[in-house]
């Protein structure tokens, strides 16, 4: 449904994701990766990397070892809140409007997402 | 007009219960019985999502990546609309890294291009192969590339970069061979060429300093008079980018202005030797803008030596519609299809636009 130029559809049901999972869907014409967060929110981003347009969907849902000042230190942190593309494995922030972990300033492009009943709706 | 496309890059997998049926014994026996594989050693299986590979580039049953033609085709040489791929395989097995048992080394690698030449060179005419060969031995080396090099689908020879250093006069007899049949050399590093021959710590470093394994080889060719010696040889650097080579020619040159008298068999600037005789694969790409990458081709000195490159199925591929910032006429056009099919003589001539159907076939 188009409303003023905004484009606003549902892309699934809740039940279609599980906790830590992602799917491919297609807003419009625009395909798109919708991510639920073990907390159960959803979030919904372009599913082109936007390094070389991999498709994201083929990635994984995952953590990361956080930051930190001791080098050998590693401390898994935001498991299932992490987006890892399929070829270069670049990791972006699902809770942090997608922005890259080594690069915060660029980020995956996202959208809003509302749950309407059982339908996950994302618009733009 | 398609946009023609060489890909100078692509990496086909074997497993090892594919090659038993191109093996006599007692090869054969030793992997059916005694379980040989060639040793590896990298600490490392992690830097992407599914280790060294694209994550979707497993086939879809299950088996590892790059070792299905159709999914190759689906997902790569149909995708991109290649012209011609040029197939290096996986380096395992890398019959020229293994320190001894040469007897073995040199059957592997006559398998495995009985395996190339009949799975993938005769399957699909946009793919264009390496002639593997133990070249530690290089009299064993030779007899081999006498038996395939004829082949019309085989353009190079394929030399892994780890810790032999291929420049030197023992191994002139494979160059010579090389010239003879129109075959030029493609080298690929292998296990730890860098770090003195070492794992460093983390994959991130070993990653990194690639360009320094690629450095040491074309030096060593450089200065060994390989190219004085041959002179219609080149040589392919896969994968190890480009984006070192204005500072090595620069090295290079200045080394050579004042050193000359220790190889006096070199008789041109090395700058000269690497534009006339070396080649570069792009991937994996630095990103970079239109005025970045045109001052490393300025540094060059030259548009030719340069070669579009995929690297598929591993996690560092480079699209061939996004890793190259656009540069316009007649610069791409170099870089994803003539300099690469100025460099191997054996590819065929391609008329009109990227598919398969327009290529002469074998």
């Amino acid at each position: 449904m188009e409303v003023g130029g905004t484009v606003k559809q549902a892309v699934c049901k809740k039940n279609d994701l599980r906790p830590g999972g992602m799917m491919k869907a297609t807003l419009g014409r625009m395909p798109i990766v919708v991510c639920r967060t073990l907390d159960g929110g959803f979030y919904a981003f372009s599913n082109q990397c936007i390094h070389q347009g991999a498709p994201m969907s083929e990635g994984v849902v995952c953590g990361a070892s956080a930051p930190t000042d001791q080098p050998g230190e590693y401390r898994y942190v935001k498991e299932g809140e992490i987006l890892r593309c399929p070829w270069h494995g670049r990791e972006y922030d699902i809770k942090n409007e997608g922005r890259m972990l080594s690069d915060p300033n660029r980020r995956l492009p996202g959208f809003k997402v509302a749950i309407e009943g059982d339908d996950v709706v994302v618009s733009k | 007009m398609a946009r023609r496309l060489i890909d100078t890059d692509i990496h086909e997998r074997v497993l090892y219960e594919d090659l038993i049926t191109y093996l006599e014994n007692p090869w054969k026996r030793y992997i059916t019985d005694c379980h040989w594989l060639q040793e590896k050693h990298m600490p490392y299986t992690q830097p992407a999502v599914a280790g060294v590979d694209r994550a979707d580039a497993r086939v879809p049953d299950g088996r590892p990546a790059g070792t299905d033609l159709a999914f190759m085709q689906q997902q790569l040489l149909d995708a991109n609309q290649h012209s011609f791929g040029v197939l290096t395989g996986a380096l395992d097995p890398s019959p020229s890294s293994m320190h001894g048992w040469y007897e073995m080394a040199t059957a592997l690698a006559s398998a495995y291009n009985d395996w190339q030449i009949e799975n993938w060179l005769e399957k699909d005419e946009r793919l264009y192969g390496s002639v593997h060969i133990a070249a530690q031995d290089p009299q064993g080396a030779v007899r081999e590339i006498e038996r395939v090099g004829p082949h019309p689908k085989m353009v190079q020879i394929l030399l892994p970069i780890d810790d032999n250093l291929w420049g030197d006069p023992y191994y002139h007899p494979i160059y010579e061979a090389a010239e003879h049949h129109d075959l030029m050399i493609g080298m690929h590093h292998n296990e730890p060429p860098t770090h003195f021959g070492r794992w460093p710590r983390y994959f991130i470093e070993w990653h990194t300093l690639i360009p320094t394994s690629h450095m040491i080889q074309v030096s060593n060719m450089v200065y060994n008079g390989v190219f004085e010696k041959y002179p219609q040889l080149k040589l392919m650097m896969i994968e190890g980018g480009f984006t070192y080579v204005p500072h090595l020619m620069r090295k290079m040159d200045q080394q050579y202005t004042d050193l000359r008298h220790e190889v006096p068999w070199v008789k041109r600037m090395p700058s000269r030797i690497v534009r006339e005789h070396v080649r570069f694969t792009t991937q994996p790409m630095e990103e970079m803008s239109k005025h970045d990458f045109l001052q490393f081709v300025d540094q060059m000195g030259s548009e030719d030596i340069i070669c579009f490159s995929t690297d598929y199925p591993h996690w560092d591929y480079d699209s061939p519609a996004r890793a190259l910032p656009a540069l316009g006429e007649p610069l791409r056009q170099k870089i994803f299809f003539d300099n690469a099919k100025a460099f191997y003589p054996k590819l065929p001539e391609v008329h009109g636009g990227g598919g398969n159907r327009e290529t002469s076939s074998v």
